[in-house]
């Protein structure tokens, strides 16, 4: 009953003045629907180029690094008592790729966190038909694999990635080199590549993805086709290419990997740090923006409140000489903020996701990006509604503790 | 003891803008249950600023004040609050209610306050209390649409809802018309012939004095007079 008294005076000085309050939930509902927009904003975005990254990059990819020369071998021939010193040590070639390709891929398996793992031979290739010649690298793969891992069915612009697996030396090459070479699907194309002979191939696919510099020099064999350009045995592999459940966790796990196989993992951070960077800055930019705007909701509340406590400090007198406590008057003030807070939280809700929805509708058109990427990420309310009251609360505050303390004497007496 | 209402002993007051002076010196004032009294003296003679001591709200004072036996010197201010809420019903020269709430809202904030009773018989007993003043029509208006007449009796009903022991007026009819001032007058007879309520009241109006069962006369912070 007592606490009523105080929401019912509260609610009445919030309606007697409508103006004035819609005013404030104005600012606050801008404040909390900006904040959404560019939590929506931000996150479809990083979601899009996080997604966009792991179409061509994997979690993790192990490859056999090449290493410094180290006078090891100069052990066999001095004692170990003797101290070695190599000058001027150049990088070693390995030659091998990564021994028992195979054996490390069911090791991989073992551990919880992996979900696919596939072998690549990856191979720096010369790409002619008729007199002109491009640069590129073939990728070899277990097709099935990698269109699991990738979606690379997802880029095919013509002809099928299927036909890998059934037509011999098939290739499916990107719309760059098929646009500088002048190929169609079903034309050959003659492939050279390291110490290999030259290979006549035929063209089963074309794919686009929104790199043109992939565009421009990639294409996908089958494994064995990449084994047998470089003139390599079976047991060939260049890289393991690993996803895992949850990619945050790629890091840790490739450090783990290094140690069990001895190569060299990297994990998708270090492969895309300035996309890591770009991710930072925005947050920052972003944050900046929505704290201002909220920033400025708050003054807007501060002021208002301020402002009514002048107009009705009379009255606070007589609420005070009829037996308000301080606490009292300081919750009726309290209150009048936190209703404004709540009314513009939920407009701003409602305004916060009409507007994420309407820019979400926002033509962009480039590459495989057709419409501006908006998440609908519940969270984002939420917070938006905490911060929205949060500072409300605090705006309202102050101008309460001044409420309550007006001395009912002084006003009264004049 | 248990008659008493209101006793003030050596009570002193100071006012220090712009220059320290003593505005009340040593007053001792006992005021027994369901007696009128009128304060009267001179503008600046200190008695409204007695009065506002008396009514708990000024706590910037020497001495010692009890209400109903208890002793209010020295309590908190949330405490008094409640005190002035239960126990003191008040009435200011200018009526000063609530102009955004209607008569009959402003007569039953300091009861729903109280918590005594439900939210409906509060509003029962307000309702009761404008009738008493024949402002019964005017109780959904909002209280800033009435004459000054009417907005004192809202405010005197106001004083009134919670059955206080205590009513204090400050110069409650300075501004009404002498019908009116016969009509509060009468009332406040008649609160402490028939409902045993104590009455203090400060006043310009020698009439109104008069016809009070007891005037306090004050002159200079000191009372001169205390009229028995």
């Amino acid at each position: 009953m007592r606490a009523q008294v105080n929401t019912e005076i509260a609610l009445t000085y919030l309606s007697s003045r409508k103006k004035q309050t819609l005013v404030a939930a104005m600012g606050v509902m801008f404040g909390i629907s900006m904040f959404i927009f560019m939590q929506s904003l931000m996150k479809g975005t990083n979601d899009y180029f996080e997604k966009n990254s792991f179409s061509s990059t994997p979690h993790i990819r192990l490859y056999s690094e090449n290493k410094v020369a180290d006078a090891h071998l100069l052990t066999g021939f001095l004692k170990d008592s003797s101290v070695k010193i190599l000058t001027n040590p150049k990088q070693l070639i390995q030659t091998q790729g990564i021994i028992n390709p195979y054996g490390i891929i069911q090791s991989i398996l073992k551990n919880p966190q992996v979900v696919d793992v596939t072998p690549q031979v990856t191979a720096t290739a010369i790409y002619t038909s008729g007199s002109v010649t491009l640069d590129g690298t073939v990728a070899g793969v277990n097709i099935n694999e990698e269109d699991k891992m990738f979606d690379v069915q997802g880029n095919m612009v013509d002809g099928s990635l299927k036909d890998l697996n059934r037509v011999n030396n098939g290739i499916v090459i990107g719309k760059g080199i098929a646009e500088k070479l002048s190929l169609h699907v079903g034309d050959n194309i003659t492939v050279s590549a390291g110490n290999g002979s030259a290979t006549i191939m035929r063209v089963v696919g074309i794919f686009a993805t929104t790199i043109k510099q992939i565009d421009e020099t990639k294409s996908y064999a089958n494994i064995i086709q990449a084994q047998n350009l470089l003139g390599k045995d079976r047991s060939y592999v260049t890289d393991i290419k690993i996803n895992l459940k949850d990619y945050n966790n790629a890091p840790p796990v490739a450090r783990e990997l290094e140690n069990i196989t001895g190569y060299k993992a990297e994990d998708w951070v270090q492969a895309n740090e300035q996309l890591k960077a770009a991710f930072k800055i925005r947050a920052v930019i972003l944050n900046s923006v929505i704290g201002v705007i909220l920033l400025v909701a708050g003054f807007g509340i501060y002021n208002i409140l301020n402002m009514t406590i002048y107009e009705k400090i009379k009255e606070i007198a007589i609420l005070k000489a009829i037996g308000f406590p301080g606490p009292s008057v300081t919750s009726i003030f309290l209150q009048q903020a936190i209703y404004i807070g709540i009314m513009g939280g939920v407009i701003g809700i409602i305004v916060g996701f009409l507007i994420t929805y309407m820019t979400s509708r926002i033509y962009i058109g480039a590459g495989t990006l057709k419409y501006l990427p908006m998440s609908f990420y519940i969270p984002h309310y939420i917070e938006a509604v905490c911060f929205g009251i949060l500072t409300t609360i605090a705006a309202g505050y102050f101008p309460a503790r001044k409420a309550s303390r007006v001395d009912p004497v002084n006003i009264i007496r004049g | 003891m248990a008659d008493i209402a209101l006793k003030a002993t050596s009570v002193t007051k100071y006012f220090h803008d712009p220059v320290t002076m003593q505005v009340l010196k040593n007053i001792d004032l006992v005021v027994p249950k369901g007696e009128f009294v009128s304060i009267v003296g001179k503008s600046g003679c200190g008695k409204s600023t007695l009065l506002y001591v008396l009514s708990t709200m000024d706590t910037d004072y020497e001495g010692e004040l009890e209400i109903n036996g208890d002793k209010v010197t020295g309590q908190s201010l949330n405490k008094l609050a409640a005190v002035r809420n239960g126990s003191i019903g008040f009435v200011f020269q200018f009526h000063y209610l609530l102009p955004d709430f209607t008569c009959l809202k402003n007569v039953m904030i300091p009861a729903l306050k109280l918590g005594k009773y439900a939210y409906k018989e509060v509003e029962e007993r307000a309702y009761e209390k404008l009738k008493m003043f024949g402002i019964e029509e005017q109780a959904l208006k909002k209280a800033n649409k009435l004459s000054g007449g009417q907005q004192q009796r809202v405010a005197i009903a106001r004083a009134l809802i919670n059955d206080p022991a205590i009513i204090m007026g400050d110069e409650p009819t300075g501004n009404l018309d002498s019908k009116n001032t016969g009509i509060v007058f009468d009332l406040f007879q008649k609160l402490s012939k028939e409902y045993g309520q104590t009455i203090i009241t400060v006043t310009h109006d020698e009439d109104f004095a008069r016809r009070s069962d007891r005037i306090v006369e004050m002159a200079d912070g000191v009372i001169t007079n205390h009229g028995k």
